[in-house]
């Protein structure tokens, strides 16, 4: 019943926004800025490209609505083009890192980019805080599909079926996608994986 | 050295460090987020000067472009006056057997 009447709030913002309304992308700003920030977040660990991101989703919103077909609802257009731009922004990050790892061995620069190496001891990174740490870390060296399946099942706590959405495929694939995500990130984790 | 239950491999240590990514507080954006997305729609809306290409909106360029075409009309010789004849230089006294041909 909710979830009927939340479909028709959305579907009269989207009439509104088509309209061109200006209180309405207001609205729509405000009742998503959240999920879409912290989606971008979970995706990127950094709040000032999360808000890059954020900015970029909700630009791209105003100027594309009047394209939008209402085809999927409001909240899985935005988690899609949340997850999307996020991990463009990444890619784009790393190619630049990459090019200035580059240069710095050829010497161009004479800072030292490449990512410094963890000196932590396997046995500081055991319990608490640091495990929950090192599981993010782990989260953020998943394929993209499996990462974004897995950031939004267990930080956006969606369903199945709007992961699904989302990610525009079915059901059992995201299923799957989760299952190796987790298993990948238990390998990882396990005491005698770090110890390697 | 833990224990085997609570190391991520068994099961019940890996639900609990998924309940706790689960309970982790939601990053937020800063305040008055929709006056900066508001501020970035505008700024991309401003027309000016759109028409040119970004490289031809920067003043050392349109400078370098300025000069390649008067050095390519021409003019350059104008801007040079000093290179105008072989024989401006030889005093009118010499023979005219030892002008250069």
């Amino acid at each position: 019943m909710a979830s009927a009447s939340l479909a028709i709030a959305d579907a009269d913002l989207l009439a509104q926004l088509q309209q061109g309304s200006e209180a309405a992308f207001c609205t729509l700003v405000t009742c998503y800025q959240q999920r879409v920030y912290s989606t971008a977040f979970s995706l990127l660990r950094s709040a000032e490209e999360a808000e890059d991101v954020a900015q970029e989703v909700f630009v791209e919103v105003y100027q594309t609505v009047a394209r939008f077909r209402g085809d999927t609802a409001l909240s899985t257009w935005l988690y899609r083009l949340a997850t999307s731009r996020a991990l463009q922004h990444r890619r784009r990050a790393n190619a630049k890192k990459r090019f200035a790892y580059f240069t710095s061995l050829l010497g161009f620069h004479n800072q030292v980019l490449h990512e410094p190496p963890d000196h932590a001891h396997p046995l500081a990174l055991l319990e608490g805080e640091q495990q929950l740490r090192l599981l993010l870390d782990r989260i953020t060296r998943l394929p993209s599909q499996q990462q974004v399946a897995f950031t939004l099942r267990h930080e956006q706590d969606l369903s199945y079926e709007e992961i699904a959405a989302v990610l525009d495929t079915t059901v059992g694939a995201v299923e799957s996608l989760l299952f190796r995500a987790r298993q990948t990130l238990r390998k990882h984790l396990s005491p005698s994986a770090r110890h390697d | 050295m833990t224990n085997q239950a609570n190391s991520p491999g068994s099961d019940q240590a890996w639900e609990e460090l998924l309940q706790q990514l689960h309970k982790q507080p939601k990053a937020q954006p800063q305040p008055f987020f929709y006056a900066r997305v508001h501020a970035r729609l505008t700024a991309q809306a401003q027309p000016a000067g759109r028409w040119l290409p970004t490289w031809a909106r920067r003043p050392a360029y349109v400078a370098l472009l300025g000069l390649l075409v008067l050095v390519v009309s021409g003019d350059g010789i104008a801007l040079h006056p000093a290179a105008t004849s072989q024989y401006t230089n030889y005093p009118a006294s010499l023979p005219a057997s030892s002008l250069p041909r």
